[in-house]
């Protein structure tokens, strides 16, 4: 294990960001730390790169005990969500920092710095300052530089969150192949359930203040531990006494399948290929669906049709909590 | 620009208009008269010394006021102001009672030139504190942050990051510093004794070539001192930009 967190608690006054937080993330892969705002996933990442102190549990990093290490004795990268570029210096001496304070010779971080640049595709920016770039190109800068001490981890503080959704795309699908050649241990925090599920290996569900589940994102979609998981990570309705998917649920406009329940569609919107219906069912409960397009036509669904809903197999079913996300 | 030639440029170019129509040989005879000389080497060295005092302290302040959290501090919030807001002659009574004669703390620099020093640091301390704090407030932690996960320790944070994006701001107040220190007159005429070849100042001089009806004098010793201003003002941000540029 890379990272090794411990009865890790902290609090914010009378807040309790922490709770007994206990993760190990493995070496060599990308971790997502995944959960609401305010939730305390920002904090867990501060405090394993030393930018903030737990109150009490221990941080160990392959294999150092770093709990009362300062940030700069740690050897992280960390990248921030608003870049914390260095504005008045070039883009190739922001990626050259840490290289200078640790002495290296001239020649050495030169050529390091070139690597680099040509690793995040900034080569021919070197010599611009970082407000001649745009905020992807920033962020990019920003992850040269975390990575050009060779950090024995790299965290990554809601490294998108900034960027526009577009750009946040391009981002995350590079961030997956830099992260297949480089092979550093990376942790990312966001809020993004998507961003988790499509580039994390490993995921840690956080939520105030508590570690949810671990797992990768197959385990956490398919076999969620707790209706918090379950609905964070995706649209969860209730059908007949259990939470599911909206997309899991099989629709017919004929009480063919065995224990299905009557509804009626109080509300249809179209959404590109798919369409989503409110079902209000016999039972009382609001049931929501998604079909495909051609699946509504086929149908001939509309607002008032009456409808029999059931679980389609191999959907993940959990029981329905007393509270439900 | 119209705004800006009213106001600066054509009464500037007046008092220079003033000093060539006196003739070449007056201004030459009023700029080389010793007492004149000794006015304009004593304002200038003094508003050069008080100046690096304020490069120094002023940042300092400026340093407390943002980042540190004491009781008292919106007093001194405050109180930094008082050398702007107080009429310059206030000042200079308050001095006088303070460090004059009957100085009741003992110090007695009345007709001295620590009168002019301080009476010059007096009035130009907000100058750099008020340019650096804003800039200061504006600093991102994450910048320094960043700084120090790259390795970088508090030293080294403060002078390769905090201080360049500073530089310009101090720059800044240090221009306008020297400049209200060149051009003071309200706080320093009672507590220096205006003492010629001694504690006479520039503007002092100034005006006592003006009282004895030799305007071109007046006009010649105020282009030499606008020409020093002006290439202390020259000066500083040719400083800044280098400073900025290198990182």
């Amino acid at each position: 294990m890379s990272i090794e967190v411990r009865g890790l608690n902290k609090k914010f006054g009378d807040f309790v960001a922490l709770d007994d937080v206990n993760v190990s993330i493995p070496t060599g892969q990308l971790t997502a730390l995944l959960g609401p705002s305010g939730g305390g996933k920002s904090t867990l990442l501060r405090i394993i790169a030393g930018l903030e102190k737990g109150d009490s549990g221990t941080v160990n990093i392959e294999g150092v005990d770093a709990t009362n290490l300062p940030a700069q004795k740690r050897n992280v990268g960390f990248v921030f969500q608003h870049y914390a570029v260095f504005k008045h210096m070039t883009v190739a001496k922001n990626v050259a920092f840490g290289l200078e304070i640790r002495k290296r010779p001239k020649d050495e971080i030169e050529h390091r710095v070139d690597e680099l640049l040509k690793l995040v595709h900034l080569s021919q920016f070197s010599h611009r300052l970082p407000s001649q770039l745009s905020g992807g190109q920033r962020q990019r800068m920003a992850l040269a530089r975390a990575l050009a001490v060779e950090p024995s981890v790299l965290l990554l503080d809601e490294p998108f969150g900034a960027l526009d959704a577009k750009v946040r795309k391009e981002l995350r699908d590079w961030l997956r192949r830099l992260h297949d050649d480089v092979h550093v241990t990376t942790v990312f925090v966001t809020h993004d359930q998507e961003e988790a599920l499509e580039v994390a290996d490993e995921i840690v569900v956080v939520n105030e203040g508590r570690v949810e589940q671990v797992g990768t994102p197959d385990q956490l979609y398919d076999e969620p531990a707790n209706d918090f998981v379950m609905s964070f990570l995706g649209e969860v309705t209730h059908l007949g006494g259990v939470s599911l998917r909206p997309h899991d649920i099989e629709l017919d406009t004929q009480p063919r399948l065995a224990g299905g329940v009557e509804g009626t569609v109080s509300r249809m919107v179209r959404i590109g290929f798919e369409v989503r219906l409110t079902v209000l069912t016999v039972d009382g409960d609001e049931v929501s669906v998604v079909v495909t397009r051609t699946h509504a036509r086929s149908f001939g669904l509309e607002e008032g049709s009456t409808v029999w809903l059931t679980p389609a197999d191999g959907a993940t079913l959990i029981p329905r909590m007393a509270v439900a996300g | 620009m119209i705004w800006f030639s009213a106001l600066v440029l054509i009464p500037l170019a007046a008092i220079v208009v003033t000093a060539i129509d006196g003739g070449w040989g007056i201004f030459w005879n009023t700029i080389t008269n010793g007492q004149t000389l000794s006015a304009i080497k004593l304002t200038v060295f003094t508003a050069a010394g008080v100046t690096l005092v304020n490069i120094i302290m002023g940042p300092l302040i400026a340093w407390v006021l943002v980042r540190d959290r004491f009781w008292g501090k919106s007093v001194l919030e405050v109180m930094i102001d008082i050398p702007f807001a107080l009429p310059t002659i206030v000042a200079g009574l308050v001095l006088l009672s303070l460090y004059g004669t009957d100085s009741p703390l003992g110090i007695d620099i009345a007709n001295k030139r620590p009168a002019v020093f301080l009476a010059f640091l007096f009035v130009t301390l907000p100058f750099v504190v008020r340019m650096v704090q804003p800039v200061l407030e504006e600093l991102d932690r994450d910048v320094e942050e960043a700084a120090a996960s790259l390795g970088a320790n508090r030293i080294t944070t403060f002078r390769r990051i905090i201080l360049p994006s500073l530089t310009p701001a101090i720059a800044a107040g240090a221009a306008l510093s020297f400049a209200r220190g060149v051009s003071e007159y309200g706080s320093l005429v009672l507590l220096s004794g205006n003492l010629p070849f001694k504690t006479e100042v520039t503007s002092v001089r100034i005006l006592s070539s003006i009282e004895n009806d030799n305007v071109a004098g007046a006009a010649a010793v105020a282009t030499v001192l606008l020409a020093i201003s002006l290439t202390v003002i020259v000066v500083l941000d040719l400083i800044q930009r280098r400073v900025a540029a290198r990182g």
